[in-house]
Order: C-alpha cells, then structure tokens, then sequence
C-alpha cells in the first residue's frame, strides 16, 4: 500500500489530514507534524525518512507568514522528488477544464468555475466560489466561503479572508491580504492588507 | 504637587486652534520619508496643521507647496503618495519647481491674464529639512532654524538612525479617541510601563527611570519669554537614545538579512516635540516612526511607519517581517491608546486637576512653557 504523508503543522495540517484519510481507501494516510524551532524556522529533518517511491506527500501549512512557510515546505518536497499531488475533494464542483496545479487544496462544496487556473500550493477552502475565467497564481489562501467573481486575478501569496467578496474582472496584487469581511470592487495594489484589527489598509511602499 | 494641564486644554476647540497657529503652524514638524519622493514626479500628500501640502520631487529636488490650485482651488495631488508631474486635475495647470505657473492651456484665448498677472501666480512653499531619510516642514512664513528647535546631539544620533533605514516601508493610521498631548505624557513616563505592558513590553524590556533630589519641578514661571527664549526652552523637549535595557535579541532569520544600525543592545527611543516617537526595540534593526497628527480635542491620527535596518539584498518575504513587526507593536500601542481614550472619555471641564510626582519633572517643564504659550501673547 502506497502512503501519502499530510506533512505540515497547525489546524489546517488536521483538515488535510481528515479530508485525505476520507478521500483515499486504497493509501495508508499519515499524518505527520514538522516543528517550528524558537526562530520560526522547521525541522525539516522528518523528510530524511520519507521516499517519493513509497508514497506522496501533501503539504499543509496556513497561511502563517502570507503563505511562505507552506512554500518553504513544498520546495523542500519538490526537491527530494515528490509528485505533490493536488486534493480535490469529491463534494467541490471544479470544472472539468479547470487547471489545478500541484499541492492545491479544493474543499468540499467549493465552485471552481470553468477556465479557472489554480496554479500550485493554493488553498481553497470550503464553500469558496472562484468565478469563470479567474485566475489564482501559486501559493494563495482563500478562506471558507469567500467569493470572487469572474476574470479575477488574485496574486502570489495572497490571502482572502471569510467575508470577503471580490468583483468581477479585479486584479488582487501579491501578498495582499483581504481580511476585511466586504465588496472589493477596485483593483489591490500589491501587498496592501486588510486586517480587522486596524483602521485603515496596511500599505507598503517601495522595496 | 498639582499639575499646570487644566482639562480645558485637552477638551477645548478655541484652545485645539490656538495650537495650531502657536505651535504647529511654527515648527519643524515630520513630513514624511524621502524614500517615498525618491523619483522624478514622485509625491506624498498630507495635512499638517490645517494646511494641505504636497511633497514633490522634480527632478531630484524635494519641494514642499500648499497643495492648493491658484485658479479654482483644486488639490494638485491627490492620494498619500504617487508618481505624477505638478498638473491640477481640474482645469489643467501646471506648476514648475518654484511653484510658478508654468502653462495654462488656452491661457490668450481664454483667460487675458496680463504678463504681471500671470507671473504672479506661485504656489505658497514651505521650509523643508531632511534629516538621513526623513522629511520636516516648516509651514512658518519666517521658519526658526532647525538647530534652534532641536539639540545637535539629538540631530545627530537620529540623522545617523536615519540613513540607515531600508527603502520599503509599510504605513497604517490609526484613529485615535484621545487629545494628543496625552500620547507624549505617555510616551515620557516610564513608570506606566510595568503596569499597563505588564504582560507585553515590560517582559522583553527594561526602563529604569529616576526622580532625582534635585529635580526641576518647573515650580517657578518661565523667566525667559522673550522668542529666543520660549524657543530655547523648547529644546531640551526633543530627546533620545539607548533608554531602555533589552534581553538579547532572539535570533530569527531576517535579522541577517539587513545591515544593523550600531551595535547595541538596547531599546532606542526618540522623541521630537511635538508630535514624533521614534521606536527601535531591538538594538538597531528595525523602526518603529509614530507620528501623532491633532486632528481634534479629541481626536488623532497615529500614523504608524515601519521600516527595517537596509537590505542587504531583496527578498520576497520582506513585507511579510514588516506586517509581523507591526502587528507586534500593534499589541503594545493598543495598550496605550486604550488607555488614553478611557483618559479622554473621563475628562470633563470640572475634571479634577492631575497630581504630578518628582519623577514626572521633563513633563512639568512642558506644561510650563505650552501653559505660558497658550495663555499669553507671547510666540516661539
Ligand atoms: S482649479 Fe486647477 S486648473 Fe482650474
Ligand atoms: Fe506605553
């Protein structure tokens, strides 16, 4: 029996972990935790007993440091040779012609519309919508229930929080995060973020 | 002993206008960070004190001009920042360098201005001073000197600091329910500290503070109230440097990813009367610049930069160290303006008077002189 090693840590490793085991009778599913050090950094040394011939690995890291703990981690996999296999889960309605890139979570009950793009190490959780034509490029999070209209572009790592509705034909920048529950119905420069906490978007401005 | 701040100045609107005119329409104010006009055509935007200025680069010169059209009053920018030449939006004009007109379309066919007229026209300019990558104005008709506002070891130790931040920053403001004076009364009483951070900065980091035998407790009026005189007293208010001790620095990856500004572990604390707090928490590299704009008795604006120590290199994840960075400090400043907007929301015209102790001698002084500013017809 092949195995497919759910490899992350926090909540979302545990949703990954109940959604494969439910999805796959024929893999030996396993869970498996990696720590996080003082200094954020993770031991990655769990990956010296895995190998890409006896099993598959799915990473499932949140969107902790606008999703490039998650990225860390699927370089490391795709650099010791594994498929990183993306989930769909049987009850989302994806779109036959849809493209879903590798280590992409869909959840039960998301839409995924047709010509859609889901490029690798995205998440979309449940109930999402993604309208037609949209595309989400690597490593972004999309919160259960978040809706996003058609011809949307949403940028690398960013992140759309529950609440959230995103217009028809609007471009998210990268690393942006919609954290604000609303209609976004203007273009988001790169990086501006929405958090509930603050009055006003956080900006960022040059490099 | 009982202190000299009535709770009409922290509640009053004739009083909020005459700081305005008396204070912040006279001094050197913080205006923002060069790195954001560092192009050709690039702007900031702002508010200071009522008036709206625009910050401009043209051509590598960083000018400052009421952002007011001479023709029918439009905002020649708009936005906090961007990249556009001088050209009011509305009817088109364009202004050059020195606030000059520099074309008016159809200006024969339409308008008839005479030559004199039309030289005439120039945007009002404000005094700028650039300390390492930070912007002051002045928005005086006849600006004091910088030197005159703030001590040269003050100067220098933040102009240091200063050319050492990076060039991407990340700004939020926050909307505070509180007169800012109370911020800089806070921000000089390190007593609050283990009460109200007990559980957040007081745990990282530590302020030893004094009330010496001897000191001044501002019991006697100023005796100098000449311009020189009240100007000269102002400038002992603007301090800083290493104030507070910290813990090691916890070693996390980014830390090697910038150039530290000095080598000592210590919390950095700057503050430039009235309305700045500079904030380094980790001995060198990173900034936390807080600038408190009045907008009402009740009412200010936090406006919140964030910057690390300069890059070595660029890496993608940089602004995800600012956005941690800043909601770290997010948690310690909400303490604060927590408490100050329960400070605000409990004052009344009859509120009892503040009982001030020794250690609190550097605000009695301030109260001192802003008390003698905003009762007399004298002026800095
Ligand atoms: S108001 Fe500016 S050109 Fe008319
Ligand atoms: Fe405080």
């Amino acid at each position: 029996m092949k195995s497919r090693w759910v490899v992350g840590t926090g909540d979302y490793l545990d949703l990954a972990y109940h959604a494969w085991t439910q999805a796959s009778a024929t893999e030996d599913v396993q869970k498996i935790t990696v720590p996080q050090g003082a200094d954020y950094e993770f031991d990655l040394s769990i990956f010296d007993t895995l190998h890409p011939e006896l099993g598959d690995v799915f990473i499932a890291v949140d969107d902790r440091f606008g999703n490039f703990k998650r990225m860390e981690l699927f370089r490391v996999a795709l650099e010791r040779g594994f498929t990183l296999s993306s989930f769909v889960s049987a009850n989302a309605d994806v779109a036959s012609e849809a493209k879903i890139g590798k280590n992409v979570f869909i959840g039960p009950q998301a839409i995924i519309g047709h010509h859609c793009k889901i490029e690798y190490n995205s998440v979309v959780h449940a109930g999402a919508q993604i309208g037609a034509n949209s595309h989400l490029r690597a490593s972004v999070w999309i919160e259960p229930g978040v809706q996003i209209g058609s011809r949307v572009e949403i940028g690398t790592h960013a992140i759309i929080r529950t609440g959230a509705i995103v217009r028809s034909g609007i471009k998210v920048g990268k690393g942006a995060e919609l954290g604000w529950p609303q209609l976004y119905s203007a273009d988001i420069a790169d990086k501006t973020v929405y958090d509930t906490r603050y009055d006003e978007p956080i900006l960022v401005y040059g490099s | 002993m009982q202190s000299r701040m009535h709770p009409k100045y922290y509640l009053s609107q004739e009083i909020f206008d005459r700081e305005q005119i008396k204070i912040f329409r006279k001094v050197w104010l913080f205006a923002g960070l060069t790195s954001l006009v560092a192009e050709n055509n690039a702007f900031i935007t702002r508010k200071i004190a009522g008036i709206p200025v625009v910050i401009q680069n043209f051509k590598g010169e960083i000018k400052a001009f009421e952002n007011i059209c001479l023709h029918r009053s439009a905002p020649l920018q708009q936005g906090f920042c961007g990249r556009r030449a001088l050209v009011c939006p509305y009817h088109a004009w364009s202004y050059d360098a020195t606030g000059a007109v520099k074309n008016i379309p159809d200006c024969e066919a339409i308008y008839r201005f005479s030559a004199d007229e039309k030289q005439s026209l120039k945007l009002r300019e404000f005094a700028l001073k650039q300390v390492g990558s930070m912007l002051f104005i002045n928005l005086s008709t006849e600006p004091m000197a910088f030197e005159e506002q703030f001590k040269p070891e003050f100067v220098a130790l933040m102009e240091s600091a200063a050319q050492s931040f990076d060039t991407e920053v990340m700004v939020t403001t926050w909307h505070g329910k509180f007169n800012w004076k109370l911020v800089y009364e806070n921000l000089r009483d390190f007593n609050h500290v283990k009460f109200l951070h007990a559980k957040s900065l007081a745990a990282i980091a530590d302020f030893p503070f004094e009330a010496p035998i001897q000191a001044d407790l501002a019991l006697t009026p100023l005796e100098d109230i000449s311009i020189p005189g009240l100007r000269k007293a102002m400038r002992p208010f603007s301090y800083g440097g290493p104030e507070g001790k910290i813990d090691a620095v916890r070693p996390v990856p980014w830390l090697n990813m910038v150039e530290r500004w000095g080598t000592e572990d210590a919390y950095f604390n700057w503050l430039a009367y009235p309305n700045l707090h500079i904030a380094c928490g980790n001995g060198g590299y990173s900034f936390t610049i807080e600038h408190h704009i009045p907008i009402a008795p009740g009412q200010t604006d936090i406006e919140i930069y964030f910057i690390t120590a300069k890059k070595k290199q660029p890496y993608a994840a940089s602004y995800q160290v600012l956005l941690s960075n800043m909601h770290y400090s997010k948690t310690i400043l909400t303490e604060d303006i927590d408490m100050l907007e329960q400070v605000q929301s409990a004052l009344h015209i009859d509120a009892p008077i503040p009982t001030q102790g020794a250690y609190e001698s550097t605000n009695r002084q301030i109260e001192r002189w802003y008390t003698e500013l905003m009762e007399t017809e004298h002026e800095i």
